[in-house]
């Protein structure tokens, strides 16, 4: 087993579930629907919850507490895409982001059901049920919104080609992807690219919008390997504002 | 407007105070009852409302609203207007005096749920197959087993409500996890006794 | 959560005289039986206004709360932390639907009083009305002002109104965590770096003058008063909230060696009765009447948030859906 490797994938789910979660969380109490406001704050302490579970992972694997590694890092050593890092925008941009990357991250957990690593198959097998609750919100949502009004239409298709090469960013390959396959601990990111696309087509279809020509969108990449958009350091100095006051305090 | 000490009201875009629009009533949504299983052994119970476009986003606001805490193995979604509701009887009479009993025929599934007191919420008692909500009402008379006076009885479609499923459980499996927002989580005694047996020798000092 | 048990105005003494006085007296004999009103049942309409008024000033004192703790989401200090933050001010909105909700079985829609609150028609708790400017603020906030309207919610659920005692048995749940979680964070703060002890006594610093006001003044009994507690609408009077929150905190506020801001503050042996500063009530009134720090900013967050949703809720309407009013 390459510690490396295995480290690599989990560094870069967490990362991404913990910016996403945060970008998620700047909603609670500004949502359209009290009733929404509440599931989507809820979907955000889902994904901070699960964030902490593979930082706690990492920290088995010889990396620091979850505290220090979240809130301590610069920008240039976080691994997460930088679809998660972009601002909350408009609602629709925001529930895009979370259909779009919340159908790729139920499908990576049902992928890594099959992991050789036994702690990633099991945090995978007990995620999954809350991934369901999230791609069931997305689902409803995506139908409402895409078959809503005109504007709602507009709005949601405008957020879909604004979302896709960020999104497309999330399959950026790893250099340790052949490694990985072939240790059978994730069935890489391209494999996951192919069932996310099937799936998303498919509730699209349903809808009024139209999915973009994924081979005329230029993935952003980079986030994985440490290069990230102007949005990310701001983030995490807001994130680490108060810790800052003084590391070493117990808040 | 001067910042704001919130950075995510600084990002929000504040409209100013004179671009003030009055609320549409276009804007109310419809209501949906919800009725949350607390655990297997448990029969399901109403909890209250939300608002939503169809039972499915009803379903969906309800999961979060009535089932973050605690356990639950299954949720219910109705739409108000799809509830036959009896009167509410006094002096410990039952909705079921004065109604004739009828024998279970054709018809559609229909559920049955009691009230029996004021303050209490609606719970399930039985399923009837029936020609109409009031025929099923006569029916449960006849076919359930009733001796506690009932209150109040709701009567709805089986085909009206949205059901979670079997395979929808594990939505709530990771809720027992959830201890962060749970007062267990929150001991501090320990931490008082320190400090005071601290400040208690510097005291002496 | 926030406030509950107050009117923030007066309402124009109305009399019960054009009621059916046959139905008024079942009524109230009901409640004197200790039996709750449903939303089926006859109820005088000064009844339903007061009470329409009162859980819709709650609703709205929660959906403003969720703002002032809103503020540290984003910059809450570790993961317990982080959770634990996002998952209370959920709780309010959360508190906000339920309590609506229950003022909706009396008939008003929750878009109209939404409408009420960012036209400035409706009030809410003063306190939100106070900038959270540190995280020791937000700890403040997440224990004290939580303990006010806990000792509110928990008296307010003996009243009369099943709907409403429904809503606030829930509410009294999840507050436990709030409180817990506040006292937890505050004791860490007092318990800490001198640095987080400074941060914490400047924020009770800040915040005891309006936790003051958080009970509202002294009510004289009038006729009007009378009414409300005999139809148990309002079950404490003002000074009891305020003395018995005086009489659960101070002491823990005090163990932790922090200093209240009040120097005539004590606790009278003789009469048990908590000795105080006489709070302003001018600057309560002036504002509650809207010259607060944070007024401007908490409305137009309000009127923003429901203008940037305007698009969504109106592609959920669906042209042959009727509202009808909830059950229970």
């Amino acid at each position: 087993m390459n510690n490396t490797a295995l480290k690599d994938l989990v560094y870069k789910m967490a990362d991404d579930q913990l910016i996403l979660g945060h970008r998620n969380s700047e909603w609670i109490g500004l949502g359209p629907i009290l009733e929404e406001d509440i599931a989507f704050a809820s979907m955000a302490q889902d994904k901070v919850g699960q964030s902490l579970a593979f930082y706690s992972l990492l920290n088995q694997l010889g990396e620091g507490e979850p505290d220090s590694i979240a809130f301590f890092r610069h920008a240039k050593q976080f691994h997460c895409c930088h679809f998660v890092e972009l601002p909350i925008g408009d609602y629709s941009f925001s529930l895009m982001r979370h259909f779009l990357f919340d159908t790729a991250e139920a499908a990576r957990f049902e992928l890594l059901k099959a992991s050789s690593y036994e702690p990633l198959k099991n945090l995978a097998i007990k995620f999954l049920g809350e991934s369901r609750y999230h791609t069931m919100h997305a689902d409803t949502w995506m139908n409402a919104l895409g078959k809503g009004t005109d504007e709602s239409i507009e709005r949601m298709q405008n957020a879909l080609d604004e979302c896709m090469p960020y999104a497309l960013g999330i399959y950026e390959e790893s250099e340790f992807e052949t490694q990985l396959i072939s240790d059978r601990v994730f069935a890489g990111e391209l494999a996951l690219r192919e069932i996310w696309i099937e799936r998303i087509n498919s509730l699209i279809a349903k809808t009024d919008l139209i999915l973009p020509d994924l081979a005329r969108c230029s993935p952003a990449f980079g986030g994985r390997i440490g290069d990230h958009t102007e949005y990310l350091q701001p983030l995490l100095d807001e994130m680490s504002e108060v810790v800052n006051i003084d590391p070493h305090a117990d808040w | 407007m001067k910042e704001s000490l919130d950075p995510r009201i600084n990002r929000f875009n504040l409209l100013s105070l004179d671009d003030l629009q009055a609320k549409p009533t276009l804007d109310q949504l419809p209501t949906y009852e919800v009725f949350v299983q607390p655990n297997e052994d448990k029969t399901f119970q109403h909890e209250g409302i939300v608002h939503a476009s169809d039972q499915r986003m009803a379903f969906v606001f309800a999961k979060e609203q009535f089932s973050r805490r605690s356990t639950c193995t299954g949720l219910w979604t109705v739409s108000t207007s799809d509830i036959y509701c009896t009167p509410t009887t006094e002096n410990k009479q039952s909705v079921y005096e004065g109604i004739p009993e009828a024998e279970e025929k054709e018809g559609e599934s229909y559920l049955i749920f009691h009230l029996l007191k004021r303050g209490k919420q609606h719970k399930c008692v039985g399923q009837v197959i029936a020609a109409s909500h009031k025929q099923a009402l006569q029916v449960a008379k006849h076919v359930l087993d009733i001796t506690k006076p009932v209150l109040n009885a709701w009567v709805i479609k089986e085909s009206d409500i949205f059901m979670s499923l079997e395979e929808d459980k594990v939505i709530w499996k990771t809720l027992p996890e959830k201890t962060f927002r749970e007062a267990i989580d929150y001991r501090g005694s320990d931490k008082i006794e320190k400090f005071k047996q601290e400040q208690g020798k510097h005291h002496h000092e | 959560m926030y406030g509950g048990g107050n009117l923030f105005e007066t309402i124009k003494a109305e009399s019960v005289s054009h009621e059916d006085q046959g139905q008024l007296e079942k009524f109230e004999q009901r409640i004197d039986r200790g039996e709750k009103i449903e939303p089926g049942d006859w109820m005088p309409d000064l009844y339903r206004k007061q009470l329409i008024r009162m859980i819709e000033q709650h609703a709205h004192s929660e959906v403003i709360g969720a703002l002032p703790e809103g503020t540290w989401i984003t910059r809450a200090p570790g993961f317990k932390r982080k959770l634990a933050l996002m998952a209370k001010v959920q709780d309010e909105v959360g508190h906000a639907q339920l309590l609506y909700s229950a003022a909706e079985t009396l008939g008003k829609t929750r878009e109209q009083m939404i409408d009420d609150l960012i036209s400035g028609r409706s009030k809410y708790s003063n306190v939100f009305n106070y900038p959270a400017f540190t995280w020791a603020d937000s700890c403040f906030i997440s224990w004290l002002v939580d303990a006010g309207a806990i000792v509110n919610q928990v008296a307010n659920s003996r009243g009369s109104y099943g709907p409403y005692c429904r809503a606030l048995e829930r509410i009294c749940i999840e507050e436990s965590f709030h409180l817990k979680f506040g006292h937890h964070c505050v004791i860490h703060m007092a318990t800490g770096t001198a640095k987080q002890r400074e941060m914490m006594q400047a924020a009770i610093n800040r915040w005891w003058a309006p936790m003051m006001h958080f009970f509202g003044p002294s009510d004289k009994i009038s006729a009007h008063s009378a009414t409300l507690m005999r139809w148990k609408v309002k079950i404490l009077s003002n000074d009891e909230t305020r003395q018995q929150w005086l009489d659960m905190y101070v002491p823990k506020i005090w163990e932790l060696e922090l200093t209240i801001p009040d120097p005539k503050l004590r606790k009278d042996p003789d009469s048990g009765q908590w000795v105080y500063t006489e709070p302003d009530w001018e600057e309560f009134k002036r504002v509650i009447n809207g010259d607060g720090p944070c007024n401007k900013e908490r409305l137009a967050v309000r009127r923003t948030a429901e203008e940037h949703g305007r698009w969504v809720r109106k592609a959920l309407q669906k042209p042959n859906s009727k509202y009808l009013t909830p059950l229970a």
